[in-house]
């Protein structure tokens, strides 16, 4: 029999409550009490989420985040800025120790990127890992990865993008140059693509979760249960949201 | 007095750097790493920049304290090395 691993499909929540949920899984597992988890979630409302050393100032517009109500939050772990809106969002978290968990951590995040890999193959995309932290398909980004280590446990989150929106992503983000902005818009709209656009047609979050549970199924041979959060991790979570991700200090720390 | 520098590592990340330098005396006074790469444990970054204050701006003796840091807190960097980060460093220079 395969070993068992937790899956949650946690629904659309705010930035501070996903970062929040990542967090409090990463604690709980990392003291035994929930077993290693793959989680599918999105953004409601919209957001950005920023790498753990950017600075929040010199990369997003906070005013035009208030003025079309998206979300902004620093994350825990490093990787550029996000905006977070057709996507899938998903989020593995895995003891270090774990035996199909490689040690060298870009060889990790190539492990794990295949199991989203294997998942775009169930929807007929063909996608190839582009180390750091990247899925491509023909060369064009349709996936992007962090991944942090704390309390001897690998958390890994990213993206798939279903769709993508160039013109408000750069609404929302600061760019150097506003001279240069149209021709970033131009390169960026060359360099991204979605599961949308590859297929030329719309595939719903639901079908796209299903085909990455397949994914991480046949890349670690295990089974995906669903479960749901634990109420201590609940309440984990509901105190790192406070305390933490929707705390000016940790927002503005960079 | 405050610069900046935005340095692309090679086959890397993009590393944003603040500093105060202090003219007189060739020395960084305060200084800030971002940018969109990696590092293990991330905290770890707080502490190089700790290590760079009052730091010589000369490259060998900025790569020995990045170096330095990084051995001894057991930092581990994806999408930049310390080259990378002493260049993005020295390029605040006026």
């Amino acid at each position: 029999m395969s070993e068992q691993w937790r899956l949650l499909l946690t629904g659309g929540n705010t930035a501070f409550v996903n970062m929040a949920v990542d967090k409090a899984i990463l604690v709980a597992h990392s003291e035994g009490k929930v077993p290693p988890t793959v989680r599918f979630y999105s953004w409601v409302p919209p957001a950005i989420s920023i790498g753990y050393f950017q600075s929040l100032l010199e990369e997003i517009d906070i005013d035009a985040c208030k003025k079309f109500g998206v979300d902004y939050v620093r994350r825990i772990t490093g990787g550029g800025a996000v905006f977070h809106e057709k996507e899938l969002t998903y989020s593995i978290v895995i003891a270090e120790s774990h035996p199909l968990i490689p040690k060298n951590i870009l060889n990790s995040y190539e492990r794990i990127c295949n199991a989203l890999i294997r998942g775009l193959q169930q929807l007929g995309i063909h996608g190839t890992y582009a180390p750091i932290n990247d899925i491509v398909v023909d060369g064009k980004k349709i996936s992007g990865n962090a991944q942090t280590r704390k309390m001897n446990t690998v958390l890994q989150h990213g993206t798939i993008l279903l769709d993508v929106d160039v013109e408000t992503m750069f609404s929302l983000l600061k760019v150097p140059n506003e001279k240069i902005k149209d021709k970033m818009i131009t390169d960026v709209k060359r360099r991204v693509t979605s599961v949308h656009h590859v297929l030329g047609t719309h595939v719903g979050f639901d079908q796209v979760a299903a085909a990455m549970k397949q994914g991480f199924e046949e890349e670690f041979l295990v089974t995906l249960v669903k479960g749901s959060l634990t109420s201590e991790e609940k309440k984990l979570a509901r105190k790192f949201e406070k305390e933490c991700f929707s705390a000016f200090e940790w927002n503005h720390r960079r | 007095m405050r610069y900046h520098s935005i340095y692309k590592v090679p086959q890397g990340k993009l590393l944003k750097i603040s500093l105060i330098y202090n003219q007189p005396d060739r020395t960084i006074h305060q200084v800030r790493i971002t940018g969109d790469f990696f590092a293990y444990p991330e905290e770890a970054v707080e502490l190089i920049e700790q290590a760079l204050e009052y730091a010589i701006f000369e490259r060998d003796h900025l790569m020995t304290k990045i170096q330095s840091t990084i051995r001894t807190q057991k930092i581990q960097f994806i999408g930049v090395d310390p080259e990378g980060l002493t260049q993005a460093i020295l390029n605040c220079k006026p």
